[in-house]
């Protein structure tokens, strides 16, 4: 296996003095597409979250978060932006007040982005043609579909290292949905590593190369996805008692 | 004859009110700040100006950068001071922590420059123009051209460019920047930094018409927490709008019925646009 991209090391997350999360190890690889699962309330926003040193409240997130090898913990959010580290976040996909082109046109300034891919706006619209013929509409005329494809671009133009996706699925039409999730195993197969926050295993395991799941907080079990969706336990609490 | 006189001084007031009031247009529709100091932070930017002037002797042209540059100052640390307040959005502590910087400004402000009501005069001020029995001062073009000028350069700044993108992306969701990569803190910075700049530059621009007194303030801030609902909260061609139209009302209200009461009836005229129109003349996010 390449060397981790994506580490994290004594994650701890903390509500007032109630422990949310507490992931002892994670690490993804270069190219590498890993799922995370669970049911609600099992950690996986909080884990993502915590990886790109965002919330909405407060919590206390405590731990080495390391991308590329370099300690990014002490970072804050834009700055773990800068060095590669991205986010989309659920159901807060672009900015809705600006223009398609003007979501693109934040991108990644090329001093903080050396030796990452950076997308073009050319190479923007190839991959998502359908917003090409919107590139004037505001953000939010957009369809959800759109919105979410907008999003991804968005993340793709500030050149992710790792790009984490919370729930990319949610509110879509099953059609959408395989069609946000085999873009994103493009991507991947593109170079980029993914770590991907799904509540629709049946859906996410098709495209993922491992698993993880997470249960009130803590992993439960990891894995290569072939391994891991023989599990017992996944295969009965997500895929209704057996295998897809 | 008297109605085009009236025409005139509201068409200037007017401008004038938009210019007092668009550093606070920025603030609100941008960071959903409050500032009620900024009443005494336009009283600062009339005295820095004055004593520029006054007591170094030097031209109206470095006495105005220099309003600004205090401005700038004194909105930097107001929100460096407030910055915790700032993200966590506490607005009921915010509004109370910018009441007492004001206060803070009049004492500091009566120390340095002493209680008594000083005059601004600028050479403009002191050029009259008559058109037929129409009178005003190259001040007060100054006043309509200066307002114009800021702005179309803010329009221009908010709309076509990647610091106005920015900071109407941290309006629309500031949550969302930091995931774009954008320093939130640095733009609330840069917002209230702005905010004193602009009211500076219009007091250095606006008090030469009237006597300036550390005690003033109270009246700025009225007007423009007028302007600024009335124009639709962010909303910088509502400002514009609304600032034009309350300058008229205030001139013929003072003419034709009462100087006395015209704070008193721009209230009232506030009361039913909103009654009739609740998100102002020209709401709209992000501060455009």
């Amino acid at each position: 296996m390449s060397a981790p991209v994506l580490e994290a090391d004594g994650l701890e997350v903390r509500y007032g003095g109630n422990l949310a999360l507490s992931v002892e190890h994670l690490s993804i690889a270069q190219g590498e597409l890993v799922g995370v699962i669970g049911a609600n309330g099992a950690g996986k926003s909080t884990l993502v979250n915590a990886l790109a040193g965002w919330s909405r409240g407060e919590p206390k997130a405590s731990g080495t978060v390391r991308l590329d090898g370099r300690d990014v913990s002490g970072l804050r959010t834009p700055d773990r932006v800068k060095a590669g580290l991205l986010l989309i976040p659920e159901s807060r996909l672009i900015f809705a007040t600006l223009s398609v082109d003007e979501n693109l046109a934040h991108a990644a300034h090329p001093r903080h982005a050396q030796g990452r891919r950076s997308y073009s706006t050319d190479e923007i619209f190839d991959l998502f043609p359908n917003l090409a013929s919107r590139r004037g509409h505001l953000g939010g005329q957009l369809s959800g579909g759109e919105r979410q494809m907008l999003g991804i671009a968005r993340a793709l133009r500030l050149a992710p290292r790792a790009l984490m996706l919370d729930e990319p699925s949610i509110g879509l039409a099953p059609r959408l949905v395989s069609t946000v999730l085999e873009t994103i195993r493009a991507l991947v197969d593109d170079g980029l590593t993914v770590l991907l926050v799904e509540q629709n295993v049946k859906a996410t395991i098709p495209v993922v190369d491992r698993l993880v799941l997470l249960e009130r907080g803590r992993i439960l079990a990891q894995g290569p996805t072939a391994q891991m969706q023989d599990d017992p336990r996944i295969a009965e609490a997500y895929l209704g008692g057996g295998a897809p | 004859m008297n109605f085009a006189q009236q025409a005139l001084n509201g068409l200037i007031l007017g401008h004038a009110f938009a210019l007092i009031a668009i550093g606070w247009t920025v603030l609100l529709g941008t960071a959903k700040l409050v500032n009620f100091a900024h009443g005494q932070m336009y009283m600062i930017g009339a005295f820095v100006a004055w004593f520029v002037m006054a007591a170094w002797g030097l031209p109206y042209l470095i006495a105005v950068p220099a309003a600004m540059l205090a401005g700038v100052i004194i909105g930097w640390i107001m929100q460096a001071t407030l910055l915790r307040l700032t993200i966590k959005q506490d607005l009921v502590s915010i509004m109370i922590v910018t009441l007492g910087f004001g206060h803070l400004l009049e004492g500091v402000a009566g120390l340095s420059f002493g209680s008594t009501g000083q005059i601004l005069d600028t050479p403009l001020s002191l050029l009259d123009i008559y058109i037929g029995d129409l009178w005003i001062t190259w001040q007060d073009v100054a006043i309509v051209i200066v307002t114009i000028v800021v702005f179309i350069a803010l329009k221009l700044v908010l709309e076509r460019s990647r610091l106005g993108r920015l900071v109407r992306m941290v309006a629309e969701d500031p949550k969302l920047a930091q995931l774009a990569g954008v320093d939130v803190r640095r733009v609330y910075l840069g917002v209230f930094a702005f905010e004193g700049a602009a009211v500076a530059l219009a007091a250095a621009v606006v008090a030469p018409r009237t006597p300036i007194l550390t005690s003033m303030g109270f009246q700025e801030v009225i007007i423009t927490f007028v302007v600024v609902v009335l124009g639709g909260i962010g909303s910088v061609t509502g400002s514009y709008l609304a600032g034009l139209g309350l300058g008229f009302f205030t001139a013929f209200f003072g003419a034709y019925v009462s100087q006395a009461y015209a704070t008193a009836a721009m209230f009232g005229v506030l009361i039913v646009v909103l009654a009739l129109r609740p998100g102002g003349l020209a709401a709209r996010a992000g501060g455009r």
